[in-house]
């Protein structure tokens, strides 16, 4: 039975899905030009120099899980992941993972192992590399001082989602004296994250992370077809507001 | 193969959200229903790559063996009792009401020294005019939240919960909504890189 559609609904997604392939086609020719964003300018120093010393880059994706709607910004850190894997393949202490969730504890195991064959060092990788700390948000947050401890964490990534407790997990970082990089998706957590990581990812910057890190065209792409559909929506809000007040809309 | 398998199921998913044709939405139900069960199969899944993760570290003796020999004991005691007796017995209580519960209390009471603290930290690490904003106005907020430390029917007080006001339903509420508009774009991007199988966190 044929009932309604949805045609604002599937516009919209057309339109980004238009623009991310759009972006992607002329990629090549016109280069990306990012703000910068210090976080992400230091990572890369942050990580050869763990490496070099011998210590670990550790990177959370949270404490949300796969089916529910905090999973993108988790999906975001994945995408850093790929990147952040494939850099420490050759180190003594490569990046450990951890999630709250054993789906995405999974897909973080499945990521790492991808890295590790794409860098033809398959036999490195180790299925622990991946670990689900605690299924709750706060017995997450409380395993995490023994890890970074214990595991000689210098690069303390947190990119996923995270209610208060990842304060938490940021100021632990901060007391061992790691170089500290955390967002999220909630804006309450973004302020809380404000004042305990050394290099906060404001806004939607967490999901800009894999274009930062060059993980790969599309990623770029997806950067600008979010730029352009937040000016699209900017001129929108502006031209509501100006009719609104002229009493052209009620 | 995995990747054409996402992606459909990702498809089907997702146009269930705008087509309102009975067998997507039937597919859809059935993929949702999967999913669900695959998340709990994947909770086990998570709980014994936690004990694989500690008893790799006690038998090869890693820094900090004992804290991890001390959870597998727990975790073992704490399963069997809620296998055996159910997890509405009453030692399966006790262990959730008198050790886990103070435990999640205690530190989420932590959290408001630890932002104490990290609020002066952050003054004279990040010496820049965005920081003392930022505490600048935690603080109003803050005085203008709680209870009067002098009367109640001040001028001084109601001046201060009229700005707290002001800073919270105004400045504040506009730009965590620019910020959520922000992540609501970020995040549909994330999804479609994945349904477009350009990031592929279940593997190759």
């Amino acid at each position: 039975m044929l009932g309604s559609i949805d045609i604002v609904g599937l516009l919209v997604l057309l339109l980004f899905l238009g623009l991310l392939l759009g972006f992607a086609a002329v990629g090549r020719n016109w280069p990306t030009v990012f703000r910068p964003v210090p976080g992400f300018e230091e990572l890369g120093t942050a990580i050869e120099r763990a490496v070099e010393a011998g210590e670990r880059v550790h990177l959370s994706l949270g404490t949300g899980s796969v089916i529910g709607s905090d999973s993108a910004p988790a999906l975001a850190g994945l995408a850093m992941l790929s990147r952040v894997a494939s850099v420490t393949t050759m180190s003594d202490k490569p990046v450990v993972v951890t999630a709250g969730d054993g789906a995405m504890t999974m897909l973080a195991q499945e990521t790492l192992r991808s890295a590790y064959q794409q860098a033809k060092v398959g036999e490195r990788y180790r299925r622990t590399s991946g670990r689900m700390l605690g299924p709750t948000p706060l017995s997450y947050v409380a395993s995490l001082p023994i890890l970074i401890a214990n595991e000689d964490v210098s690069v303390h990534i947190l990119a996923g989602s995270f209610g208060a407790e990842g304060a938490l997990a940021a100021d632990f970082g901060e007391r061992q004296h790691a170089f500290v990089i955390a967002g999220t998706d909630d804006a309450q957590s973004q302020a809380l994250l404000y004042a305990t990581a050394e290099y906060p990812m404001i806004g939607e910057e967490i999901f800009a992370g894999g274009a930062y890190l060059n993980v790969g065209p599309l990623h770029r792409a997806s950067l600008r077809a979010q730029d352009a559909v937040r000016m699209l929506i900017v001129v929108l809000i502006l031209t509501g507001t100006v009719l609104r007040a002229l009493g052209v809309i009620l | 193969m995995w990747a054409a398998a996402a992606v459909g199921s990702g498809i089907f998913v997702l146009l269930g959200y705008f087509i309102d044709y009975e067998i997507i939405l039937t597919l859809r139900l059935i993929l949702m229903r999967w999913s669900v069960l695959l998340a709990a199969v994947a909770l086990f899944l998570g709980l014994f790559n936690l004990l694989t993760v500690h008893w790799s570290k006690v038998s090869e003796q890693e820094k900090g063996w004992p804290f991890s020999a001390l959870l597998i004991l727990v975790f073992l005691v704490t399963l069997i009792m809620g296998l055996v007796f159910g997890p509405d017995n009453q030692i399966s209580l006790l262990l959730f009401n008198y050790i886990q519960l103070p435990i999640e209390a205690s530190l989420m009471a932590l959290l408001a020294v630890f932002l104490a603290v990290a609020g002066f930290r952050l003054v004279s690490r990040r010496r820049d005019p965005f920081s003392l904003i930022f505490v600048v106005v935690a603080l109003f907020v803050l005085l203008g939240t709680g209870p009067s430390l002098g009367a109640s029917d001040s001028d001084a007080y109601i001046l201060l919960r009229q700005l707290r006001n002001w800073i919270a339903q105004v400045w504040a509420s506009g730009g965590a909504r620019g910020i959520l508009l922000g992540v609501a774009l970020g995040a549909g991007l994330t999804g479609l890189r994945v349904l477009l199988a350009v990031d592929r966190p279940y593997g190759d």
